[in-house]
């Protein structure tokens, strides 16, 4: 099953075209690795999917309720100066279900703690944002998504600037969510992280998006475990894994 | 001792004008601060200034049109505020040029187009007023159009607070759930509009800006969190407001620089003193001993 699809998408920025010709379908249950170079168009491939980008030409079909699709950003885009504890970020993620003017009433509160808990976090709960690491703050970031029950989730590079212990709490709540049934995307630079986390990969460059298994991309880079290959990508044709 | 008190706090009261100029001056400070703890955590400081100017040119209008007409005035000046916010955001949203820029290019026209009306229509006594504004002078009219204004504001807030909060933080995430951003942005910038509407009667169209930034921008020396610093602003707000009115009734003051004057003296001495990011802070965390079971890294 996939809910999501991209039909001969083509994408463009300023009105130069990034990405042109894209198909595919993203698995449910399944995490997706999306890889390519800076520029490639991974992001603006995340922005399409979000529905923030209108494509030039082709649809993305997304079944998934608009609410219960979330979007883990790269950290730079929020104003972490903005006054808010933890338990208040991760409670902003009942939006689907309280909107703007609904009260949290006790379970809500409790699911709160329950995911701080899952997450590491418990002690963190009152402390404002801007006063966390980098890894505390992605844990916060991936509680409100939990908050949020998402379907799909895209995460644009989520262990940048995180630890090691970090980094290993949030690959086990991922594999969590995938096995729950969501539909997980994302932006990696690190194949060792490709290794263990992805199920598919979209890999883009040079304007195109090309799907491999993770396995083949792996075989085909061994020996360079832990740097993202150059692109354009040297893949040969005959290992393409051919998903979509 | 108690007869000093009474002379210096409670006395100067008994007027009916300092009544009403005491009231208008309170419901300001309960509906201005809130306002301007978001401008200053949005880092658009700067954007209740130029909605100051934008306002200029519609009471001007009303002015020309009805005379010395409070509601005419404001009504004026809230249409020309809130164009001049529409403009610049559309003229930002359609051409891809900042919003501060479309916004400081906008104000700047409409501050010289309402200088330019008043002076035609009138002597350079009521664009005194206008920009300075007289907050003895409020009569029963417009102290209730500034409550009225003032209860709407919070009331508003109060509304739209959540989504206001989530999307100062990460605009991309209320997108994403399918508010329009730019309307929770849109009423926020509607509600600066009133509130500077409200003010410039007393405050003038100028220094209405300062009751709602000054004591934003001295709570953030004092906390670290939203409600802190809501609180902490409306206090200075209303300490100012009430203790403005008093110097310039016993020193023969002009009372709107005097309410901002103190106001401006808090941020002053919080900026030296303050429990947060003020220099004495500084000094303080520099001179701390190492502690190893400190904050996390």
């Amino acid at each position: 099953m996939a809910r999501l699809k991209l039909h001969d998408l083509q994408l463009a920025r300023g009105g130069q075209t990034v990405l042109e010709h894209l198909d595919g379908r993203f698995q449910d249950g399944a995490v997706t690795a999306l890889i390519g170079a800076n520029g490639a168009g991974k992001s603006t491939l995340i922005s399409a999917i979000m529905g923030m980008l209108t494509p030039v030409a082709g649809r993305v079909e997304c079944a998934v309720p608009r609410e219960r699709c979330a979007w883990l950003p790269q950290q730079l885009a929020l104003d972490l100066t903005f006054p808010m504890s933890v338990e208040e970020l991760i409670m902003s993620g009942t939006w689907p279900s309280h909107g703007a003017f609904k009260g949290y009433c006790g379970p809500h509160y409790r699911r709160g703690r329950e995911i701080m808990a899952r997450l590491g976090i418990s002690h963190l709960a009152h402390r404002q944002l801007g006063e966390l690491s980098g890894g505390q703050r992605q844990r916060a970031l991936l509680g409100r998504t939990l908050m949020q029950e998402a379907e799909l989730l895209l995460l644009d590079e989520p262990f940048a600037n995180v630890d090691i212990e970090t980094v290993e709490v949030l690959m086990e709540v991922l594999r969590d969510m995938a096995r729950e049934g969501a539909t997980l995307i994302v932006v990696l630079h690190d194949m060792e992280q490709l290794a263990r986390l992805a199920d598919d990969v979209l890999l883009l460059a040079g304007g195109h998006g090309r799907w491999v298994s993770p396995e083949a991309l792996l075989e085909h880079h061994t020996g360079q475990a832990t740097r993202a290959p150059r692109l354009p990508f040297d893949f040969p044709e005959d290992s393409h894994a051919g998903t979509a | 001792m108690l007869a000093l008190l009474d002379a210096w706090f409670v006395a100067p009261f008994d007027y009916g004008f300092m009544q009403r100029a005491l009231v208008a001056g309170l419901a300001l400070s309960l509906a201005a601060p809130p306002l301007g703890v978001f401008l200053m955590l949005r880092g658009m400081s700067l954007i209740g200034d130029a909605m100051s100017h934008a306002i200029l040119p519609g009471v001007a209008l009303g002015f020309l049109f009805a005379g010395f007409s409070l509601p005419m005035m404001s009504l004026g000046g809230i249409l020309s505020g809130l164009l001049v916010a529409v403009l610049a955001g559309s003229v930002s949203q359609m051409t891809g040029h900042r919003e501060d820029s479309a916004m400081a290019s906008f104000f700047l026209i409409s501050l010289a187009a309402g200088v330019m009306m008043v002076s035609l229509g009138g002597s350079s006594v009521d664009l005194t007023h206008v920009l300075f504004g007289s907050i003895l002078a409020v009569d029963s009219t417009a102290l209730l159009l500034i409550a009225g204004i003032a209860t709407l504001i919070v009331l508003a807030l109060a509304v739209i607070f959540r989504a206001l909060v989530v999307e100062c933080l990460d605009p991309l995430f209320l997108r994403g759930q399918g508010v329009r951003g730019g309307l929770v942005h849109g009423v926020f910038l509607g509600l600066v509009v009133l509130n500077l509407t409200a003010g410039f009667q007393t405050l003038g169209t100028l220094m209405a800006v300062g009751l709602m930034m000054l004591p934003a921008t001295t709570a953030r020396f004092w906390s670290n969190r939203l409600e802190g610093l809501m609180v902490i602003a409306i206090g200075v707000a209303l300490v100012a407001s009430a203790g403005g009115l008093l110097l310039s009734y016993h020193l023969s003051l002009p009372s709107g620089p005097a309410i901002i004057l103190l106001a401006g003296m808090a941020y002053v001495a919080s900026a030296l003193f303050g429990r947060q990011h003020s220099l004495s802070a500084r000094f303080r965390r520099r001179a701390a001993p190492l502690n190893p079971s400190g904050p996390a890294s």
